[in-house]
């Protein structure tokens, strides 16, 4: 596992997306440092002004600002906290779940198997969104709303894909061997099956935070994200919507920003996959 | 004319920037309707020389000198039509894996269909017919019926009588045979052996045979090569080279195989293993002096050439004329004392599997395991053979509770075992351990070898401290006889031969009473299971366990067993003293079982091979 993870810091694609992730990172942790004013600030007197390199731009707001006179590369800066804020932790709680419940399938088969089978195959014949929307409308509006929201549509995702590979392992022969020394099933699981899917388990996580942005880029739009207080790219979104002949990068920046997260997640899962999935290594040497 | 004549054929791999030859300079002749057996462990480079012919060498080979000449011709400078006018055609191959070598989605009569249009038979009908007659010609019955079948609906051995049908249809005047009968049951061996001699003998064509076992190319071949890394270090008339062997290699190889009735007596052990093409760059002289019991200084110095032991008889050696001189001591181990108290005693165990057909349909259950009785005493190892499906791994699996029984008990030291409660799973973790057949499948990739060795250490709520463990890795690690720096090392970077060691390590870390060994050393070269064999013989002078030897070679249970249980469809059909049941078999299945192994003798003559 070492081995093949500094095998990865070796590969320029994850290091590009290791980049990327660590400068939004930094924007999400030093938001209150880098963020040159309050995201909520309004400065009624220049609304709509155009970055400061266009001809009537002001230099104090450097991309400019919305209807309400905020400035936009602040609340860029609060979206990506944010952003990274559900992503990790929508994320991390959807691999939770998902995570134990493949495990459980996998390793010991038959009814339970067959029950968390059936459990996954109707959870997933809701469309994510929809069943995404209708959880925020119940639960009401809130970042730990939208990340309880993503972690229980998501779980599924985890759990299936997972579950084939508990299966591949599960067959293997040591597995049997360390029941025959005496390894309880629990003891069996974390350290003999979870190592093998640890890799699978690393690029998922990857993906499934640009997912999670996306997501949650959605609910904020239609207005049944973290709220309005809070800074959000979708919301960024939905604002500059009505206003998009006068000030066209207001639209245009937080969709970047959505674009440059996910491209993010996407290049660091791709890369992982490929550097510590043993089989397609071993096919391209 | 010469049917094939290879000369000076060499075919070299690139690893890094160096190119390193995995055939050095092979010469030999074939002569129309003559055997020529290839012989060697894996690794020798026998199956290079059959993909040489076909051109289908693997990436990053290439044929760099030499030349192959089919009656005349040669293959390699050929225009390329005019050699895949002639593959398949006058030259045909039988594969090594017959169930993956036809097309699973087309029926047998498609294929064969495909190939004689191929061959220039225009009318469908003439095309049906002959297929019919080269099916029963390979003793297949209802051909008409094959035909429309698909070949997941033969067994391995219809499959593989099919092939040679196909492979013969052309009337080929060459045919390559790689390992015929490896992937296939031993009772299959001789009727397939004898199919392609009787078909060679009808059709008077040349073939080259490829296979590991020495004694079987004594009785097929007229004349053999046999190699070692990728070197021709012996050839000549089959059974004057066997009889008369002038190599250390062939001598040491014959010595490591155990015999089938002659005393019983140790094994030659070869040490080490075959070099890879990366360590062959750094061998300089002979390949085979770093384990050549007959090594000189001279050796070292600059590859031997090759010498006429007689006018058909060569051999590259400085030394043949010691050859003779290495041999082995007469049987050093005796049989362990019976004990009247049995260790393990399994009473009337049974296992049945249902099939469920469907929803509706009415569950249909299949004895895998079918009332079997036995006992083993402390020390005694004991062997259970059979076909594969006989249900021997079944049996494994039960002792050692991977399975559950339908009925049945198994008694080990007088405790009943057979509930799987966590009292008996404990009891079994420390008494009776189980060695898997597959090595790369049983050892965790994961984990380095002292953490594999000691894994029982850390099972349970017992955690041994990191000194106790890489103290014990240390004395499990010497009594296999491995360096102790192989510690740190994943399974990956070990040979075969070497994983196989740490399985058994593992297995013998809690020193269990009762070893069950699933065909741990099928699969591997002559000389690496010569040196497992004996390490088991050692371990259990040193140790003392007993052991349930599952395996399917009949010479390796009467070298390593005293007692031997023959299975048959779930049933143990015959049980007692080796020597007793290979001497006097009285179950037919036994008979087939032991007729089915080629005679020690390289002279003497197998009847099934012969019979017609």
């Amino acid at each position: 596992m070492a081995g093949s993870l500094a095998h990865a810091l070796r590969s320029p694609r994850v290091l590009l997306a290791l980049a990327m992730v660590l400068g939004l990172g930094v924007c999400a942790i030093f938001a209150g440092f880098i963020a040159p004013h309050d995201p909520g600030e309004q400065n009624l007197l220049s609304i709509l002004t155009p970055p400061a390199w266009a001809p009537d731009g002001d230099p104090s707001f450097l991309l400019g600002t919305d209807s309400l006179g905020r400035d936009v590369l602040s609340r860029l800066i609060y979206g990506a906290r944010t952003a990274m804020l559900v992503a990790v932790f929508a994320s991390f709680g959807a691999m939770i779940i998902g995570t134990i419940l493949a495990h459980i399938a996998g390793y010991f088969g038959g009814a339970v198997d067959w029950i968390i089978g059936r459990l996954v195959d109707v959870w997933m014949s809701f469309p994510p969104v929809i069943l995404s929307l209708i959880l925020m409308v119940g639960l009401g509006v809130g970042l730990d709303r939208v990340i309880l929201a993503i972690v229980l549509v998501d779980w599924t995702r985890f759990c299936r894909v997972l579950r084939s590979e508990v299966l591949i392992v599960r067959r293997h022969d040591y597995v049997a061997a360390a029941r025959l020394l005496g390894f309880s099933h629990w003891q069996t699981i974390v350290r003999e099956i979870l190592p093998a899917t640890l890799p699978l388990l690393i690029t998922l996580f990857s993906l499934e935070m640009a997912i999670a942005v996306v997501v949650e880029a959605i609910l904020s739009f239609v207005g049944l994200g973290v709220g309005p207080n809070q800074a959000a790219w979708g919301q960024m979104i939905a604002d500059a919507r009505q206003y998009v002949y006068q000030s066209p990068w207001n639209l245009l920046l937080p969709i970047f920003a959505i674009f440059f997260a996910v491209a993010a997640f996407n290049l660091l899962g791709d890369g992982l996959r490929r550097t510590l999935d043993v089989r397609l290594a071993q096919a391209e040497r | 004319m010469l049917a094939l004549e290879a000369r000076d054929l060499t075919v070299s791999a690139r690893i890094g920037a160096a190119t390193v030859p995995a055939i050095r300079a092979l010469s030999f002749q074939l002569a129309p309707g003559k055997i020529l057996g290839l012989v060697g462990e894996s690794g020798a480079g026998k199956t290079m020389v059959g993909r040489a012919i076909a051109q289908l060498l693997p990436p990053g080979f290439a044929i760099t000198a030499g030349a192959l000449l089919f009656e005349g011709e040669d293959l390699l400078t050929m225009a390329p039509a005019r050699r895949r006018a002639l593959l398949g055609r006058a030259i045909a191959f039988i594969p090594q894996a017959p169930m993956t070598a036809l097309n699973p989605v087309l029926t047998i009569g498609a294929q064969f269909d495909e190939h004689l249009a191929r061959l220039g038979l225009k009318s469908r009908n003439a095309r049906r017919e002959r297929a019919i007659a080269m099916l029963t010609a390979a003793h297949l019955p209802r051909a008409e019926d094959l035909l429309t079948q698909y070949p997941h609906q033969l067994s391995g051995g219809m499959c593989q009588r099919a092939l040679i049908a196909l492979a013969f249809a052309g009337n080929p005047r060459l045919v390559v045979a790689d390992e015929p009968t490896t992937a296939l049951d031993v009772t299959m061996h001789p009727p397939i052996l004898h199919l392609i001699a009787e078909m060679q003998r009808q059709h008077g064509t040349a073939v080259i045979f490829i296979t590991h076992d020495l004694r079987l190319a004594a009785q097929l071949c007229d004349d053999v090569i046999v190699m070692y890394a990728g070197r021709a270090v012996e050839s000549g008339p089959a059974r004057t080279v066997f009889a008369t062997p002038a190599h250390p290699y062939t001598r040491c190889l014959q010595l490591a195989n155990p015999a089938m009735s002659a005393e019983r007596r140790t094994l030659y052990v070869l040490p080490d293993q075959m070099p890879s093409l990366v360590q062959l760059q750094h061998i300089a002289g002979c390949h085979f002096a770093p384990r050549c019991p007959l090594v000189t200084a001279e050796c070292h110095r600059e590859e031997p050439p090759q010498v006429a032991v007689t006018a058909v008889h060569t051999v590259t050696c400085i030394r043949a004329a010691d050859t003779f001189g290495i041999s082995t001591a007469g049987r050093s181990f005796g049989p362990p004392a019976l004990l009247e108290q049995p260790l393990l005693r399994v009473e009337n165990l049974s296992k049945h599997f249902a099939i469920s057909r469907g929803l509706f349909g009415a569950a249909r259950t299949v004895a895998a395991v079918n009332d079997v009785s036995f006992t083993i005493a402390e020390n005694e190892f004991v062997a259970l053979v059979g076909e594969s499906g006989s249900g021997k791994s079944t049996i494994a699996r039960l002792l050692v509770g991977l399975e559950q029984p339908s009925s049945g008990r198994i008694v080990f030291d007088g405790a009943d075992l057979t509930t799987p409660s966590l009292r008996n799973r404990t009891r079994r973790a420390a008494s009776l351990q189980m060695v898997f057949q597959d090595p790369q499948s049983a050892l965790n990739p994961r984990r380095p070898i002292a953490s594999i060795v000691t894994q029982a250490m850390e099972a349970g709520s017992r955690h041994a401290s990191a000194e106790d463990r890489l103290k014990r890795t240390k004395e499990l690690l010497a009594e296999m006889g491995m360096p102790a720096d192989i510690a740190a090392r994943l399974p990956g970077q070990l040979s075969g031969g070497q994983r196989q060691r740490i399985n058994i390590a593992r297995a013998l870390c809690r020193v269990p009473k009762v070893l069950i060994a699933d065909e741990i050393v099928s699969g591997l070269d002559v000389s690496i299971q010569a040196q497992l064999l004996s390490l088991l013989a050692r371990l259990r002078a040193e140790l003392g366990f007993a052991m349930l030897f599952i395996s399917h070679d009949l010479s390796v249970v009467r070298h390593l067993c005293s007692r031997v249980l023959v299975m048959y469809r779930g049933e143990i059909v015959e049980q007692g003293p080796v020597e007793e049941v290979f001497g006097n078999p009285q179950h037919p299945h036994t008979q087939a079982l032991l007729s089915s192994v080629p005679p020690d003798e390289p002279g003497a003559t197998w009847p099934l091979l012969r019979a017609n």
